[in-house]
C-alpha cells in the first residue's frame, strides 16, 4: 500500500532520514519507536508528504506521489493524520471541523457529511460535544476528534504522530482505546508513538528508527522480549 | 461673570448658529466619514492581498516575485509622507480627476493597504503552524486552508491593531484640505478665518472626532466580544 524506497531528508545541512527503505500493507499495523530527534516523526511525515523528500521514491496505491505532477491534495484525501497536538481547527465548532473537508472537498454534499460526523462522533461517544469548540474541549476528547475528523474522510490508511505525547497521563487510555478499535475494524495503520505496551499489544510490525536509519525490524513480541540490535535494547531498557 | 458667558455665547453664535454654519460642519463630517469608510475597506481589501503576496514563496522555499512586489509597495508607502502621496495622486496620477472624494479614497486606501498589510501577515504568521498542516492533510489545498481556517483565525487576532489603524485612518484624513476638500478640519478652519474666532470652530471639531472615534473603538470593542466566543482562554 505504501512503499518507501531509499527515502533522505535533510533539513539544512542536517541530514535526519540517511536512506529508509519500507514497504506496509494493506491492513497492517506498523509502529514505529526511538528516541527523539531519530527521524521517526519525519519518516512518518514524508509519507503524506508534509515533508518534502531530498531524495527517494514514496509509492502509495501504485502510484508515485513523490513525482511532481502528482496531485498531492488528492493523494492525501485518502491518507488521515492525527497529529501530537491534535490541530483542530480554533475557529470552528467540532461538527464543523469533521465536516470541512468531506465538504469543500465536495466528497459529500452537506447532509450526508453531517449524518457521517454524527455517526463517528457516537461513536467516540462525544455526540454532545457537535457544538462546542476546540477549546472547550479537554485533550483526550480533542485528539479523539481528531481522529473522527479523519476517517469522516474515508481514508486508506492512518498516520499517527505520537498522538498521545501531549496527553495528561489519565487520558492517554481513551484515546488509544479508539485507535485500538480502528485497527480491530482493520485500517492501515502507521503510528509513531512512545505507548510501548499500544505498540506491543497492537502492532502487526515494530519498527525501531535511530540516526535517520531503520536500525530493527520485527514482530512486536520479538522486538520487544528479544531486541537485536545494541541500540534498541538500551532504549527499551530506558523505556520499559 | 455674565459678560464671561455672554462672550461665549456669542462665539457660539457666530461659530456654529450664523449662517447656518452647523451645516458646514455635518457635510464635512460627510466628507471625513465618507473618505475614511471606504479608504478603510479598500485598505483591508489590499491588505489582506499584500499581506498574501509577501508570505508567498516558490516551491523551493525562495522569496516569489510577488513577495518583492509586495514589499516593495510597503517601503514606498510607508517610507513617502501621505501628504505627498496625497499631492501626488490629485496633480500627477489623477490630475484629470474633478472627484477630490475619490482621490482620496484611493489614497487612503493604498496608504492604509501598507500597514494593514504588515498587521495581516503578523496576524497570519500568529496561527500555529499545524492549523495549516492539518487542513492539508486533509486534501485541502493550500488556499482552502488559508481561506477557510487561517484567515479567520488571524483577523480574530489582529481586530485591535485593525481597530487602531482605522482610527489612525480617520484622523489622518484631516490633510485633504491640501486638495480642496472641505471635510471636518477643513470646514472648522474655513469657519474661524471668516469669523476671525478660533477657539470654537477647532475645538468643536476636535470634539466631534473625539466622540466620532470614541464610537469606533467602542463598535470594534464589541466586535471583538463576539470574535472572542469561541475561546475560552
Amino acid at each position: 500500500m505504501i512503499t518507501v524506497k531509499n527515502l533522505h531528508k535533510s533539513f539544512g545541512k542536517t541530514e535526519i532520514l540517511k536512506g529508509i527503505d519500507y514497504h506496509v500493507e494493506q491492513g497492517e499495523k506498523i509502529v514505529v519507536v526511538g528516541p527523539s530527534g531519530s527521524g521517526k516523526s519525519t519518516f512518518l511525515r514524508c509519507m503524506n508528504l508534509l515533508e518534502t523528500p531530498t531524495q527517494g521514491e514514496i509509492w502509495f496505491d501504485g502510484q508515485l506521489i513523490t513525482d511532481p505532477k502528482t496531485n498531492i491534495n488528492k493523494v492525501r484525501e485518502h491518507m488521515g493524520m492525527v497529529f501530537q497536538n491534535f490541530n483542530l481547527f480554533n475557529n470552528l465548532t467540532i461538527l464543523d471541523n469533521i465536516t470541512l473537508a468531506p465538504t469543500k472537498l465536495k466528497l459529500m454534499n452537506k447532509e450526508k457529511a453531517v449524518e457521517t460526523a454524527t455517526n463517528l462522533l457516537k461513536r467516540v461517544n462525544l455526540l454532545e460535544k457537535a457544538d462546542a469548540y476546540p477549546s472547550q474541549l479537554s485533550g483526550g476528547q480533542r485528539q479523539r476528534i481528531a481522529i473522527v475528523r479523519s476517517l469522516a474522510m474515508n481514508p486508506k490508511v492512518m498516520l499517527f504522530d505520537e498522538p498521545t505525547s501531549a496527553l495528561d497521563p489519565e487520558m492517554v487510555g481513551e484515546v488509544l482505546d479508539v485507535m485500538k478499535e480502528l485497527a480491530a475494524d482493520g485500517m492501515t495503520m502507521v503510528v509513531v508513538t512512545h505507548e510501548m505496551g499500544f505498540a506491543r499489544e497492537v502492532g502487526s510490525k515494530a519498527l525501531f528508527i535511530d540516526e535517520g536509519i531503520i536500525m530493527e525490524e520485527n514482530t512486536p513480541d520479538e522486538f520487544f522480549t528479544n531486541p537485536q540490535n545494541p541500540r534498541l535494547q538500551d532504549f527499551l531498557s530506558k523505556v520499559l | 461673570m455674565n459678560e464671561w458667558f455672554a462672550d461665549i455665547a456669542y462665539k457660539f453664535q457666530i461659530a456654529f448658529i450664523d449662517g447656518d454654519r452647523w451645516k458646514l460642519y455635518l457635510k464635512g463630517l460627510g466628507v471625513t466619514l465618507q473618505i475614511s469608510l471606504f479608504a478603510a475597506i479598500l485598505g483591508v481589501a489590499i491588505g489582506i492581498v499584500v499581506a498574501l503576496m509577501k508570505l508567498s514563496v516558490k516551491k523551493n522555499g525562495k522569496r516569489s516575485i510577488w513577495s518583492v512586489i509586495a514589499q516593495a509597495y510597503i517601503d514606498i508607502i510607508r517610507g513617502t509622507p501621505s501628504v505627498l502621496q496625497l499631492l501626488i495622486m490629485w496633480f500627477i496620477v489623477m490630475e484629470n480627476s474633478k472627484n477630490g472624494i475619490l482621490v482620496a479614497v484611493l489614497t487612503f486606501g493604498i496608504n492604509s493597504g501598507a500597514y494593514v498589510s504588515e498587521i495581516m501577515r503578523a496576524g497570519i504568521l500568529a496561527v500555529d503552524h499545524g492549523q495549516m498542516e492539518a487542513g492539508r492533510s486533509l486534501g485541502l489545498s493550500k488556499g482552502q486552508t488559508m481561506r477557510f481556517i487561517i484567515l479567520p483565525q488571524a483577523v480574530k487576532n489582529v481586530l485591535p491593531p485593525i481597530g487602531n489603524e482605522f482610527i489612525v485612518l480617520l484622523k489622518e484624513t484631516a490633510i485633504v484640505g491640501y486638495v480642496s476638500l472641505s471635510d471636518l478640519t477643513r470646514t472648522a478652519s474655513q469657519v474661524s478665518s471668516r469669523t476671525f474666532e478660533a477657539f470654537m470652530p477647532l475645538v468643536g471639531a476636535a470634539i466631534i472626532y473625539f466622540i466620532i472615534i470614541k464610537i469606533l473603538s467602542k463598535l470594534i470593542e464589541l466586535l471583538e466580544r463576539r470574535l472572542r466566543k469561541g475561546d475560552h482562554r
